[in-house]
């Protein structure tokens, strides 16, 4: 699903969505190059990835969907995190954090 | 509730799909343009850029696809597509349709009906607070009467329970002085009765101890039926007076609408008022008692401290006490008891007529599916995987079943109410049955269970497919595994409807056996009413019977008249009674018999036959030597020597004695299919003193034999009734027909339901098998007219058809007479006169089933003599 073969698992798609519409609402095209930006270009999601996962946050709650124009004036679809979308981010960013930890730690035991 | 908002959403989706798409596929050619502009600040030609974009994003299609799966209906637009489908199935194929909606509507209806029947009656819990604690104490055996002073002295050593209360129903009072006089059902109750069943009065207050004692101002609560009727529901009732039996009294309260206890009662009134009536502690005089355990002490608990308090009393009343025991009951149980093991019978016999009804929609399905092959193949062969094409052959069955559930219960609305007004009062709370939510809940949970028992093994079975097989046309021969199937369901169909008939079958004959009893009496054009007296004067009363019977006797059409306290299959007098001469009987050990104070006529009214000596005459009057009649259950007390002469009494006093001067045929007086004879004896009306007359009269039947219609009679012996005393009710006024008719009704009641689900399981069964076997013929065309081609004759052709059915059919007696033995073992007590193992009904069930198989058999066999081999041989 991304260019550097990494298996990315469906709740880490999610939090990288959700890390992107953090930094302000955001048509479908403008979350795949802000995510590519903030990975310094390591991870480009692909479309047939980004938009089932958008939906499916959207049917969750996380995040809302309003038509809207975009800089040069296109009609786009501009995707904003709600406040449950906020507290999820928060939840999947710890458990990421932990996990980083744990392994961090189990790499250096050996 | 994130799965509601999900749902929800699938749900608008579903509704809006085009919208949906078009909205998926602008934001995804938004994207597309996007990225094109950014391709063409990079400095490609537009043409490339687009091109470019275009490549990047992959198949817009199949992207749409993805994307609709998460945002468009999802599973439910599955199902939409497989309800759709299926309901087009149905409407192309209506003669199927028609047949599987009836089948299971008949099977789903008849079973919501006698659900709501057993929820009613036995699921529902009774309207009073924390029923569970709920018991009833009988004495001798559970449900039993029991004498007043012992319930006094048991309430008061008693501590295990909260509260308790003694019950006499069946009280009457003459309601007078508030326009037309009112004959009213009474109750009497013990203080507190009310609140120890939960139920708060409507208005005013629940019999406290001062109402409850001999002397206390007199006291009522009313039915709110009686109040709405009488009062016009007037909210300022408690506190006026009302008269009742000539005497005043207050009312204090009004029961709730809902209030249900028993017998059906207008008015509730202290039974300590008139204690003195029950003072003998030897006497049954019909009272029960009902009351609350404790919370937290067991029923054995209960009981063993009931059994020391007794054990007591016995000690301390050996003359009366000797022997008595007393029993605890759940309150459900003494109300209940009786008619679970026929409810649940019924119960069960409605189930398998359903099995029955499954069985025919599944071979109707099987028959269909082998039609369907090539579809099937189709799909399959399309890509549709098999678990797709069994959730599509489940919806169906779903479909199927929840169109003949919802027909069911239409069914079942009139079913219920239809069979409620049948027996109103023969089984408790059977008129509160209809159709609740937890009867909705059973319909819906058999139907979903009905759907996919008929539907699963033909689903499984049909997606079960050879592809290249099933696409070559003209594979006419079924698989072996149809085959085998659809052989197991006759089989079954046959086995559960053989249980059924015999079940039937035996409930027919006990039903037959009981009408065959002679009750000892002529019922026919016997004309029986109820008249009450209230009058003190003894002279009066005897005047007015004499007088009563000498007009009616005149009427054009009469040919006896007769009046007596008792009638036999509705009420009469339970004394013991002491031979003279004989050893007094130990105490507790005295024989009882049923007492009759009956008018000289009464025998020739009731035309029942005298045996030896004489009747009552009119040379017997209060001054001549008492005379008694006893019945030859009686009699046989003097094994062989001659009653006549000899005498008896009621009292171990030995006083007063009556002389023996006739003996009658026993009558049958509590049901007609009592199992012993308790003695019986007569007393004469006319030589009762005066005094006692006006305690005996409170109930009197009035006997008219007629030769013409008795009904017929009626006005004109109620106009010599009023011609007499025109504040005289009368009230009950039926015939003896009607009398003994009412008496098995109960059992006539189950005898017709069960003989309704046989008929019914008989039909689905005849249908089952001709449908079997007609498919079969149809499928064997070819190898029927090959046979024929080659030489065989009619009587062959028949003979291997007829033998393949009747092979099945046999099986299917022979697995149905080893099931019926097993389960009608279970319905041995609502057998009369017949053993559940009849050998008789046993063989003429089989024979008569194997006789209808023979006929669904030999139709579809005849059929397949008239083969033309030439067309049979093209037959494709």
């Amino acid at each position: 699903m991304t260019n550097t073969k990494a298996d990315l698992l469906q709740g880490t798609l999610d939090m990288l969505i959700l890390k992107a519409l953090s930094l302000g609402p955001l048509h479908g095209y403008g979350v795949i190059q802000r995510i590519r930006r903030m990975s310094d270009e390591m991870l480009t999601v692909e479309q047939g990835a980004l938009y089932p996962a958008l939906y499916r946050i959207e049917l969750k709650g996380w995040v809302s969907a309003k038509w809207g124009n975009n800089e040069t004036g296109r009609r786009a679809k501009f995707y904003k995190l709600t406040r449950a979308g906020q507290k999820q981010l928060r939840i999947e960013e710890e458990s990421w954090d932990r996990l980083a930890l744990v392994v961090a730690k189990m790499r250096e035991a050996t | 509730m994130k799965w509601f908002n999900v749902l929800m959403a699938r749900f608008r989706a579903l509704r809006r799909r085009d919208d949906v798409l078009n909205e998926i596929d602008e934001e995804l050619r938004a994207h597309i343009d996007m990225e094109t502009e950014a391709n063409r600040e990079l400095g490609m030609t537009p043409d490339e850029a687009h091109r470019s974009a275009a490549k990047s994003f992959g198949n817009l299609g199949s992207m749409k696809d993805l994307a609709y799966e998460v945002k468009g209906g999802g599973f439910l637009e599955t199902l939409w597509q497989d309800l759709r489908y299926s309901g087009r199935l149905l409407v192309k194929y209506p003669g199927f349709t028609l047949i599987a909606v009836l089948t299971l509507a008949l099977g789903i209806g008849a079973n919501t009906a006698i659900f709501s029947i057993v929820n009613a009656v036995l699921l529902r819990p009774f309207p009073y607070h924390a029923p569970e604690q709920l018991v009833t104490l009988g004495e001798f055996v559970p449900r039993g009467s029991v004498s007043y002073p012992n319930f006094v002295d048991w309430r008061a050593q008693s501590t295990l329970f909260d509260s308790t209360s003694a019950v006499r129903g069946n009280e009457s009072y003459n309601f007078t002085g508030a326009g037309e006089p009112e004959r009213l059902q009474g109750r009497l109750v013990s203080a507190g009765f009310f609140s120890l069943l939960g139920v708060n009065p409507l208005l005013g207050r629940d019999f406290v101890a001062d109402d409850d004692r001999p002397g206390a101002n007199p006291t009522v609560i009313l039915s709110h039926a009686f109040w709405s009727r009488r009062f016009g529901n007037d909210p300022g009732i408690v506190g006026k007076q009302i008269t009742l039996n000539n005497q005043s009294y207050t009312v204090i309260g009004v029961a709730p609408q809902s209030f249900q206890y028993g017998l059906d009662a207008d008015v509730s009134i202290p039974i300590g008022l008139t204690a003195e009536r029950f003072k003998a502690r030897g006497s049954d005089p019909g009272i029960s008692v009902v009351a609350r355990i404790k919370p937290g002490v067991s029923q054995q608990q209960a009981q063993t401290e009931t059994d020391m308090i007794y054990a007591r009393m016995e000690q301390q009343f050996p003359a009366t006490n000797t022997g008595r025991r007393a029993y605890l009951m759940s309150l459900h149980e003494t109300f209940v008891g009786d008619v679970r093991q026929p409810l649940l019978i019924l119960l069960g016999s409605v189930g398998l007529v359903l099995l029955i009804a499954c069985a025919n929609v599944a071979n109707l399905l099987l028959v269909r599916a082998s039609t369907r092959k090539r579809e099937m193949s189709v799909r399959v062969a399309l890509g549709a995987n098999r678990s797709r094409v069994i959730r599509q052959l489940l919806t169906e069955s779903f479909l199927l079943a929840i169109i003949g559930a919802a027909l069911g219960i239409l069914l079942a609305y009139w079913g219920t109410s239809f069979i409620a007004n049948q027996l109103p009062n023969s089984v408790p709370r059977l008129a509160e049955a209809n159709v609740d939510l937890r009867v909705l809940v059973f319909t819906l949970a058999i139907s979903l269970l009905t759907g996919l028992l008929f539907g699963l093994a033909p689903a499984l079975q049909a997606s079960r497919l050879n592809l290249t097989e099933a696409l070559k046309e003209g594979d006419r021969g079924s698989s072996g595994v149809r085959q085998r199937l659809r052989s197991l369901l006759v089989i079954s169909e046959v086995a559960l409807t053989l249980t059924l008939l015999v079940g039937a079958g035996l409930l027919i004959q006990s039903f037959r056996r009981v009408l065959q009893v002679d009750p000892g009496f002529n019922a026919d054009n016997l004309l029986t009413m109820q008249v009450s007296v209230n009058n003190p004067d003894g002279q009066q009363i005897a005047a007015f019977f004499s007088q009563l019977q000498e007009n009616v006797r005149k009427l054009p059409g009469v040919k006896a008249v007769a009046i007596s306290n008792g009638l036999p299959l509705v009420t009469a007098n339970h004394p013991t009674f002491f031979i003279e001469g004989r050893p007094r009987p130990e105490p507790g050990k005295e024989p009882g018999a049923i007492r009759y104070t009956v008018s000289p006529d009464y025998f020739q009214a009731m035309g029942i036959e005298l045996l030896r000596g004489r009747v009552f005459t009119a040379h017997d009057t209060p001054n001549t030597p008492l005379a008694v009649v006893i019945d030859e259950a009686l009699a046989q007390h003097f094994q062989n020597e001659d009653p006549i002469g000899k005498r008896i009494s009621q009292s171990s006093s030995g006083t007063p004695s009556y002389d023996i001067v006739g003996v009658v045929r026993h009558v049958e007086q509590y049901n007609l299919d009592e199992q012993e004879k308790t003695p019986q004896f007569y007393l004469d009306f006319n030589q009762i003193p005066a005094e006692r007359l006006p305690g005996l009269t409170r109930r009197i039947n009035l006997l008219t034999r007629t030769d013409v219609e008795p009904l017929s009679l009626t006005s004109a012996v109620r106009g010599e009734i009023a011609a007499l005393n025109k504040d005289q009710a009368v009230f009950n006024v039926r015939t003896m027909d009607q009398i003994v008719a009412q008496s098995v009704a109960p059992r006539r009641f189950s005898m017709m339901l069960l003989a309704v689900f046989a008929v019914v399981a008989l039909a689905l069964a005849s249908i089952g098998i001709y449908g079997m076997m007609s498919y079969a013929v149809a499928q064997r065309t070819r190898e029927i007219g090959l046979r024929m081609t080659l030489g065989a004759q009619t009587g062959n052709v028949l003979r291997l058809v007829i033998g393949h059915g009747m092979k099945l059919a046999l099986a299917g007696v022979a697995v149905g007479v080893v099931a019926s033995l097993a389960l009608t073992r279970t319905m041995k007590n609502l057998l009369f006169g017949i053993s559940a193992t009849d050998p008789l009904t046993f063989a003429g069930i089989a024979l008569l089933l194997a006789l209808v198989a023979l006929l669904a058999c030999w139709i579809p066999a005849r059929r397949a003599t008239k083969v033309d081999p030439l067309v049979a041989l093209r037959y494709e």
